[in-house]
C-alpha cells in the first residue's frame, strides 16, 4: 500500500474512533447486565489466555518486522 | 547447563503447590494450573529449525481481591541459520555459512492482580536467561469499566533491561570492522572476547474495549514501544562490498515503533457462532509500515467442544536501509551506506496464515469434582500453517526454502 493509501486509512479510522467515543459517552450503546449472556461467553472475549494464541503470537513476533497492537482483556462482562 | 536443575525445581514447586490445593477442600477457585507445551517446526531441508516450547502457570486465589500467579516456559531451539547475509551479487555459498546451532531459553514469570469492584492492577517481573541473552522485564497495567460495565479501559506499561552477548568490539571500531560472534562460549563469563550490551525497552499500550449490542462488541488497541540498544543479530555477518568483505549485522541504536488495532467481535445466533474480524496497522522509524487483516469464527458444537478456525495475512514495507545486496555502491552518507542488515523480518514480506484450535472443556457439578480434583478441567489441541512470500530477500541470489512454518499446541488447564 502506497503512503497516500495508508493515510487515508488512518484517517478513517481516527473519525471512527471520534464518532465512537462520542457515541459510548453520550450512552448511546447500554447493554443492560441482565442482556450480557452472550457477551460474558469465553467465545466473546477478546484475549482469551490460550495456550495456542500465546504460541502464535510468539511465532509471528520473531517472524514479523511489525509488533504491538494486540489483544488486550476486555469483553462482555456477566456480573451485575 | 547450571540452571535446568533449578527450573525443574520450580516446576516441581508449582505442581506440589497445585496438588496441596487442589486438595483442600474450597468450595470457591483458588487457584488455577495450566500446562501447554507448543512444537513449531520449518519443514526445510537447510535449515530445519525446530522450537520446542513447554510452559507451566500456577495461579493461586488467597482471597477475592488477590491473585498471585507464577510461571515457566522454556524455549529449546535447534536447526541451522546462515551465519553470513548476501544477495544477488555476493556469491555466497550458503551452504558452508549455514551454521547448526542449539540453545534452551529459560523464562520465569512471578506477578500478582488486585481486583476490586470495577477495577484491577497487574504488576510482573519475569527474568529469561539462555547462553548469549539475559532479559529482566517489569510490567504493569491497570484498567477500570464504567458506563454500566459497557465502557471498559486498559492502561499498560512494561520495561525491559535485556543484555546480549557480542564480540568485544569498542564503539570506535568502525561498524565495517567488526566480528560477529561464531558461538556463545564465554559470554558473561569475563571473558576478553566477548561483550555485553545493552538493550534497553519500554512498552506502552492502551486499550479501550466497547459493548454496542448484546451480541457485538468492539476493541482498539494502541500500542507504542521505545527500543535502544544493540539491536541487531550478533551472530550474522553482511557482505558489504564487493570484493566479498563482510562485516557485523548493523542497524541504527534507536527504533520507536507504534501500532493500532481494531478488532470486533458479532455473535450470530442463527448460526450460534462468534465471528471476529481485526485490522491493525504498524509504524516505525526504521520505516517499516505493516498491515494485518484476521478473520476467526468459533461455534460450540457440542456443549463441552468449542471449535475455532481462523485466517490472517498481514504485509510489510522494507526498512530504510533494507537492501538484499549491499555491494552495489551505496553512498557511505545514505541509510545502506550507514547501516546493513541480513535480517529477512526488516525485508518487505506478505504472510498468509490459516489454522484452528478445538477446545474440551469438563465443569465440576455443585459440590462434584471433576477427577475428584478439578473444578474444571479444560484441554486443547491447535494447528496453524503460516507461509511467508519474501519479496525482495535472497541468500547469495537464492530463495531460501525455509518459509513454510506449522505450529501445533497442547494446552492442559485445571481450575481447583
Amino acid at each position: 500500500m502506497k503512503l497516500m493509501e495508508a493515510r487515508v486509512v488512518i484517517k478513517a479510522l481516527g473519525l471512527l474512533l471520534g464518532a465512537s467515543l462520542s457515541c459510548a459517552s453520550a450512552g448511546c450503546a447500554t447493554v443492560r447486565p441482565e442482556q450480557r449472556a452472550v457477551l460474558a461467553d469465553p467465545t466473546m472475549q477478546f484475549d482469551e489466555k490460550s495456550m495456542d494464541r500465546a504460541a502464535l503470537e510468539h511465532t509471528l513476533d520473531n517472524r514479523e518486522g511489525s509488533t504491538g497492537g494486540g489483544s488486550v482483556r476486555g469483553g462482555g462482562c456477566g456480573c451485575n | 547447563m547450571p540452571r535446568r536443575p533449578r527450573a525443574r525445581h520450580c516446576l516441581g514447586a508449582l505442581l506440589g503447590l497445585s496438588v496441596v490445593l487442589g486438595a483442600a477442600p474450597a468450595r470457591a477457585q483458588v487457584a488455577s494450573l495450566d500446562l501447554g507445551s507448543a512444537l513449531f517446526v520449518e519443514p526445510s531441508k537447510r535449515s530445519g529449525l525446530t522450537v520446542v516450547n513447554p510452559s507451566a502457570t500456577l495461579s493461586v486465589k488467597p482471597s477475592d481481591w488477590l491473585t498471585v500467579q507464577g510461571g515457566y516456559e522454556a524455549d529449546i531451539v535447534s536447526g541451522a541459520s546462515e551465519s553470513v547475509k548476501g544477495g544477488k551479487l555476493s556469491n555466497v555459498d550458503i551452504v558452508t555459512s549455514a551454521t547448526h546451532f542449539a540453545d534452551t531459553r529459560h523464562a520465569m514469570t512471578g506477578g500478582f492482580t488486585v481486583t476490586r469492584a470495577s477495577t484491577h492492577l497487574t504488576g510482573s517481573y519475569t527474568y529469561g536467561t539462555e547462553h548469549d541473552y539475559r532479559s529482566n522485564a517489569f510490567a504493569v497495567s491497570a484498567g477500570t469499566d464504567f458506563l454500566q460495565k459497557n465502557t471498559q479501559i486498559e492502561l499498560s506499561y512494561g520495561r525491559g533491561f535485556d543484555k546480549v552477548c557480542t564480540t568485544a568490539y569498542v564503539a570506535s571500531d568502525a561498524p565495517s570492522s567488526r566480528l560477529a560472534l561464531d558461538n556463545s562460549e564465554g559470554c558473561f563469563k569475563d571473558e576478553k572476547k566477548r561483550a555485553s550490551r545493552d538493550i534497553n525497552l519500554d512498552n506502552f499500550q492502551v486499550g479501550w474495549t466497547q459493548t454496542w449490542t448484546p451480541v457485538f462488541a468492539t476493541q482498539l488497541v494502541l500500542s507504542a514501544a521505545l527500543q535502544h540498544g544493540f539491536l541487531a543479530n550478533p551472530y550474522r555477518s553482511v557482505v558489504i562490498a564487493s570484493a566479498g568483505d563482510q562485516a557485523l549485522e548493523n542497524h541504527p541504536e534507536n527504533r520507536a515503533r507504534g501500532a493500532l488495532g481494531l478488532r470486533g467481535k458479532y455473535y450470530v445466533k442463527n448460526l450460534q457462532t462468534a465471528f471476529s474480524a481485526g485490522a491493525r496497522l504498524y509504524r516505525d522509524t526504521w520505516d517499516i509500515f505493516g498491515q494485518t487483516y484476521e478473520l476467526d469464527a468459533e461455534r460450540y458444537m457440542l456443549p463441552w467442544l468449542r471449535v475455532l478456525v481462523r485466517a490472517r495475512y498481514y504485509t510489510q514495507t522494507k526498512a530504510l536501509f533494507w537492501s538484499d545486496d549491499y555491494t552495489g555502491g551505496e553512498p557511505a552518507t545514505g541509510p545502506r551506506g550507514q547501516y546493513w542488515s541480513g535480517d529477512r523480518e526488516l525485508s518487505p514480506l506478505s504472510s498468509y496464515l490459516i489454522g484452528a484450535r478445538a477446545l474440551a472443556t469438563r465443569q465440576g457439578r455443585p459440590g462434584q469434582r471433576v477427577l475428584g480434583l478439578f473444578l474444571s478441567l479444560s484441554g486443547s489441541i491447535s494447528f496453524d500453517m503460516l507461509k511467508t512470500n519474501l519479496r525482495d530477500f535472497t541468500l547469495g541470489g537464492r530463495a531460501p526454502d525455509d518459509t513454510l512454518a506449522l505450529l501445533w499446541s497442547l494446552g492442559l488447564r485445571g481450575e481447583f
